[in-house]
């Protein structure tokens, strides 16, 4: 299972080093900006990426989810449009670093409607309030 | 029907426009004209799903959407009116649609396109496009978003790029 990360700016480039800081190498995930794109080349690059163009490692088009900061931007467009129906990929919003260390944990257990429901999942626990109210 | 802001986007319905100017503007109306889109059902659902709630939004051709703005029966509705291009901005202009004043909020960096601003990038398409709205006597800005800087572009920026109008 391959992973994108798509973000404004560099998040995502950010969130794939942070992942592979504690985790080690992620062979198979990615991130990418949409700095100075236009929605038709961050389109093009979504769909050369989900084919496998530039990743050695990728064998054609393998199970993968793209994973986006927010939905309604440009990535969500392009991520969605980048994919042809019956296309084994899922499209994500809300991307956080526990969701990411989820993903490599999980990727290679879980079929990907299932690692999609646990990915959501863990990504919302994480988002929650610490400690006493002073 | 006003048009509150005409703006050429290659990213059309995003984040700048969704959340940055229609906060600003609040338009009734998101309006993208686009033909490949608007025939394509697919593509038009995906960027539909983008607009905030309770913005209305249309997709349509050039030339629907030149009959809508045209429309005397439609309100007095709030449009904001998203093209991907220059071109397709000066197209609906030149076809009657009302529109005064262009934004240029992002045209980016593609083959055979020269750096006017680091957010627009122009080719001899669009420069001639640029011309043909000054000649119709439209005001064009380039701008982000709101609060952003604001850019005024005539004759004289465009002679820069290589125009002659």
């Amino acid at each position: 299972m391959r992973g994108l990360v798509a973000t404004h700016g560099g998040i995502g480039a950010e969130l794939v080093e942070v992942v592979t800081m504690i985790m080690g190498p992620a062979e198979g995930l990615a991130g990418l900006s949409n700095h100075g794109k236009s929605a038709s080349d961050l389109t093009v690059e979504i769909a050369s990426w989900l084919r496998g163009d530039a990743d050695p490692s990728a064998s054609g088009m393998e199970p993968a989810i793209i994973f986006i900061d927010d939905y309604g931007g440009s990535c969500a467009n392009a991520a969605q449009l980048a994919c042809r129906p019956g296309d084994p990929v899922a499209v994500v919003s809300g991307v956080n670093l526990a969701m990411l260390l989820g993903f490599v944990t999980w990727r290679e257990e879980l079929d990907l409607d299932e690692l999609v429901q646990r990915l959501i999942e863990r990504g919302r626990t994480a988002i929650t309030r610490l400690g006493p109210v002073s | 029907m006003t048009v509150v802001l005409a703006r050429v986007d290659d990213r059309l319905i995003h984040g700048q426009v969704t959340v940055g100017w229609c906060q600003q503007l609040r338009p009734d109306r998101l309006l993208l004209a686009n033909n490949a889109i608007a025939a394509d059902p697919w593509q038009s659902r995906v960027y539909a799903s983008s607009v905030p709630p309770r913005t209305e939004v249309s997709i349509l051709s050039i030339a629907e959407a030149v009959a809508l703005l045209k429309d005397p029966e439609v309100g007095r509705e709030k449009v904001l009116l998203l093209t991907g291009s220059l071109p397709e901005m000066s197209d609906l202009i030149h076809l009657g649609a009302p529109i005064a004043r262009v934004n240029l909020g992002g045209i980016h960096v593609s083959p055979g396109k020269r750096e006017l601003l680091p957010f627009i990038y122009l080719d001899d398409l669009d420069v001639r496009a640029l011309c043909r709205m000054l000649a119709a006597g439209v005001s064009i800005f380039a701008q982000q978003v709101p609060g952003g800087r604001e850019f005024s572009l005539g004759p004289r920026e465009i002679r820069d790029m290589g125009g002659a109008c």
